[in-house]
């Protein structure tokens, strides 16, 4: 049964110069559709290729069910891999490139052909196989890609940025699409993408990782209400974030003073002593705004700078009377549109924010995406 | 209006003075032979098929010549794959200290003049200077002929030796270019990096493949420098041509070499027809019965396992043998002979004795060295000439395909053919423009230089988008000419500059050609060659040491300059 374990990765390139995994340990469970996610450079393909057998780590050991695989050539490894590129041979067709994996395995004739059969009927280009890839339109590239990953029998589906080559209304469809096949088959997947949307949509875990390491593991869920870094309560959706101290905690409550002396309560987390400098952490979306000058719960005063219509969502640049920038996002359809220049008040409940702990490298290096 | 008009002329006249170039100094020489046997056929047939002593014994010969050198390439060309690929795979997949060093070295025998090298083989294998050294004795008689296959060793040595550089280069770039994600995808679906190699690589790097064996194919067939003197009893097709010329026996010989330049022709004909065909994907893909599949699906797993090593191992051991020993040895034996031959004790045997004593062959060799510097000079700089802007002619108009094509044919025909071709068309016996000597070895030159810098700028033009460039600089406002001089020609200059080494260092160790063109002008590589003829070896082996030690002043001068 393939979960997959890695106890401390490490890779290095460039004679140790460059970290690009840095002791990574993961535990990735049977049946499982885990998502790998990161900003750019920050060690997630490395990361998959090591798992698949493409890299040797430096340090670190990988298990693959209750194989230790960590210096097995990935030949070995019983695994499916779908390139960000499809990397379909081009030397053949769709029907051999599909069969591939069953013709290099040795499997008996009827069954080759079987499994092809079925692999390009599951994803609906049984009609294609004898076309040659560069034929193919993107999505069915990516699809011949899938289903060649998929006839090779591997119950472990590794997949580096399936979808990052395509226009996004195909990407929204396949990647509901390979979470399917993935479910209906009871693969384990594991899905690097730099795109936090698409991992929140289809995952059952995701692992944040930064830098070379994994900051965060949780359910896309979690992950968006209970962030633990400042730097993943900005990847995973958006936050605005306030510069403060703590001016008192109260049971569950801890009151803030903002710059300029406004005051605020939020959720006690992390935080644990007054006169603690923090950094305050709200949502686009967990704000409510009213016009003039209303009674609000954490109200606060200021002036629309900016109107943004992005279809789904209003966004509006605000800036508060102390002079902090914030956003607000509310859904286009809702109406009570307000114009640039609006005097307005914004508040938000106390249990919809964080507190983090003012970073000691400062707000903005913390924010950093490489 | 006026300015644009005048453009357009200049253009016109550029275009036409250098296609005139290209038919007179290059196309016309090379395709001469071609004409001159069939305008002469009578002539021809009476001398090879009815000569009225000795019947149809030319042609006997002929065919004699013609099966052992075509034998000879073809055998050299499958040791040139069965351990260039190897090589070639090793180098482009893998870093490693002292790579540069290796490339250098597989470069080396490209440029290395082969008449020194042919010498340098002979020594290492015969010699009790050489490998010799180690039992007491030369290892093999010059005329060794190896059992089964039939062909003189040491003639099959320097042959791979000299050819086996154009398949690892061709396939060691194709292969850089080519994505490493599909070995990843093969061997993630569960082929072994054997069974990857010959169903995913080897399709794809056909093309490469084919176009590198074409060239090397080409050489060997026309390879005479270093096969006359490692030759012993032994004739080659192109050494027959030399020999008969200077016999003034000049219809078979040209027979010979219309023969020669058919068949090189040929081979680049079929093999451009089959990549034609369907990208040579297919060409070899012949189907198997499915079990001899699996077993060889099996084999290829277990060699994929732990004996892998041992292919780069052996192919590396071959350049060792057949490329550096005998460089090194060379170099070394020089030393060894300086004042007395170490074999026979004698003086008359030394370095120091033949060059200055009697036959006082250091003067010739200097005089030679001049000569050839001096031909190498304008011979490259005139082909640059005529190369650069035919690369823009090739690249900018559609039939410009044709034109590239006829120009490679220089590039494989036999360069006795070649020499032979040009003797007859410039020479006395022909337009005599001019006699055999200096002008005519430049005249000869000329031909294989052209295409020689031509490829390696058509490459780099190839890989930069030029025309992209050049038109954001008339964005810019720069005028075409403009563009080309500011933006395309430093870009290329890279390609260029290969181009006029290779050039270069080719006509400095030109010898078949040079020998039917020489007169009495004679360069280093044919001075070598009559040494040994000569038997005066120690002078030989001072000449190409040399040579060769000239040759590589002139690479390290190169990557230096490259460097920048
Ligand atoms: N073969 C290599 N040689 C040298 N450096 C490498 C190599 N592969 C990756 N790196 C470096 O390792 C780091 C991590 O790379 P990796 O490809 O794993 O990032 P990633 O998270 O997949 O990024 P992206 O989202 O851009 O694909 C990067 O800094 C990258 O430059
Ligand atoms: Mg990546």
């Amino acid at each position: 049964m393939p979960d997959v374990k890695l106890a401390n990765v490490t890779k290095s390139y460039a004679k140790g110069r460059i970290l690009a995994v840095d002791r990574v340990s993961l535990h990735v469970h049977d049946k499982e559709y885990f998502s790998l996610i990161g900003p750019s450079g920050c060690g997630k393909t490395t990361t998959l290729r090591v798992i698949a057998g493409l890299v040797e780590p430096d340090e670190g050991e990988v298990h693959i069910g209750d194989r230790l695989v960590t210096h097995l050539p990935p030949e070995d490894r019983d695994i499916g891999y779908v390139f960000q590129q499809y990397a379909l041979f081009p030397n053949m067709d769709v029907w051999d490139n599909v069969t591939y994996g069953p013709t290099v395995k040795a499997w008996e004739e009827e069954k080759r052909e079987r499994i092809g059969r079925e692999m390009l009927q599951m994803v609906r280009l049984y009609d294609r196989a004898d076309a040659v890839p560069q034929e193919l339109s993107g999505g069915m590239m990516q699809r011949v890609a899938l289903s060649r990953a998929l006839a090779a029998g591997a119950e472990l589906l590794l997949l580096d940025e399936p979808l990052g080559a395509l226009d996004a209304k195909i990407r929204n469809e396949l990647r509901y699409e390979i979470r399917h096949l993935v479910k209906d088959l009871g693969l384990t997947a594991i899905h690097v993408t730099h795109d936090q949307a698409e991992a929140m949509a289809i995952s059952d875990r995701i692992a944040v990782m930064r830098k070379g390491r994994i900051i965060q593991v949780g359910t896309p869920h979690e992950l968006y209400m209970n962030p633990k870094e400042i730097f993943i309560a900005n990847f995973i959706g958006e936050s605005n974030f306030l510069e403060g101290t703590v001016v008192s905690l109260k049971g569950d409550v801890a009151t803030v003073r903002l710059r300029r002396d406004l005051q605020v309560n939020s959720k006690k987390t992390e935080v644990s002593q007054k006169n603690e400098r923090i950094v305050l952490a709200v949502r686009p979306e967990a704000f409510e705004m009213a016009k003039g000058k209303k009674k609000l719960v954490n109200g606060l005063s200021g002036a629309i700078e900016k109107v943004r219509f992005e279809g789904t969502d209003i966004r509006y640049e605000i800036r508060l009377a102390n002079d902090d920038s914030i956003v607000v996002v509310r859904p286009s359809l809702r109406g009570g549109w307000l114009k640039e220049a609006d005097e307005v008040t914004v508040g938000f409940p106390p249990e919809k924010s964080r507190l983090f702990l003012y970073p000691p490298k400062g707000l903005r290096a913390e924010l950093e995406l490489e | 209006m006026q300015l644009l008009g005048n453009r357009r002329f200049i253009t016109k006249v550029v275009i036409v003075v250098v296609l005139a170039s290209l038919g007179i100094f290059v196309l016309l020489p090379t395709f001469y032979l071609v004409s001159f046997t069939l305008t002469r056929w009578p002539e021809v047939y009476a001398d090879v098929f009815a000569n009225p002593l000795i019947g149809d014994a030319n042609w006997q010969q002929i065919l004699r010549y013609l099966t052992f050198s075509l034998r000879l390439s073809l055998i050299a060309v499958i040791l040139d794959f069965l351990f260039g690929i190897p090589l070639a795979y090793f180098l482009a997949r893998k870093q490693f200290f002292g790579k540069s060093l290796l490339e250098d070295i597989i470069t080396l025998s490209l440029v290395i003049p082969t008449s020194g090298f042919g010498v340098a083989t002979l020594l290492t294998w015969t010699g009790v200077s050489g490998l010799g050294a180690l039992i007491g004795r030369g290892i093999v008689e010059a005329s060794f002929v190896i059992p089964l296959i039939n062909v003189p060793l040491l003639m099959l040595l320097v042959h791979v030796a000299l050819t086996f550089p154009y398949i690892v280069r061709t396939l060691q770039g194709k292969l850089e270019d080519l994505e490493p994600a599909f070995e990843e995808a093969s061997r993630t679906l569960g082929a072994s990096a054997f069974t990857t190699f010959r169903k995913v690589i080897f399709p794809l790097s056909l093309p490469a493949l084919f176009s590198g064996g074409v060239l090397a194919f080409a050489r060997s067939l026309g390879e005479t420098g270093a096969t006359m003197v490692v030759a012993g009893i032994h004739t080659t097709a192109p050494m027959a041509i030399v020999r008969w010329v200077s016999e003034f026996k000049l219809a078979t010989a040209s027979f010979l070499g219309f023969l020669l330049i058919i068949t090189a022709t040929i081979a680049i004909l079929l093999v451009d027809f089959l990549l034609r065909r369907d990208g040579g994907f297919k060409t070899l893909g012949f189907s198997m019965t499915p079990r001899i599949g699996d077993t060889i699906l099996k084999l290829e797993k277990a060699f994929s396992g732990k004996v892998r090593w041992l292919k780069d191992f052996v192919s590396l051991a071959v350049v060792a043998v057949v490329v550096i020993l005998p460089i090194i040895i060379v170099l070394i034996s020089v030393g060894a002979y300086w004042s007395v031959d170490p074999d026979t004790g004698k003086i008359q045997g030394s370095v120091l004795y033949q060059l200055f004593g009697p036959s006082n062959y250091f003067a010739t060799l200097m005089k030679a060295t001049l000569a050839s510097i001096f031909v190498a000079v304008i011979a490259t700089y005139i082909a640059a000439c005529i190369a650069i802007p035919s690369v823009y002619l090739i690249k900018r108009y559609r039939n410009g395909r044709i034109l590239r094509y006829l120009l490679r044919i220089p590039l494989i025909v036999p360069s006795s053919a070649l020499g032979l071709s040009v003797l007859l068309l410039w020479g006395p016996s022909g337009l005599n423009l001019g006699t055999p000597g200096i002008w005519l070895i430049i005249l000869t030159h000329i031909v294989f230089s052209v295409p020689v810098v031509m490829e390696p700028t058509i490459a780099a033009y190839e890989g930069l988008n030029l025309l992209r460039y050049e038109g954001v600089a008339r964005t810019l406002g720069a005028t075409p000419y403009d563009a080309i001089e500011t933006v395309s020609l430093p870009m290329l200059k890279r390609g260029i500059l290969a181009g006029v080494i290779l050039s270069f260092t080719r006509s400095l160790g030109e010898t078949g050609a040079t020998f039917l063109v020489m007169g009495s002008d004679v360069t280093v590589p044919p001075l070598v060659v009559n040494m040994v003829e000569s038997l005066a070896f120690s002078a030989a082996l001072f000449a190409s040491a040399f040579l060769i030690a000239l040759s590589l002043v002139l690479l390290l001068l190169f990557r230096i300059v490259a460097r920048r």
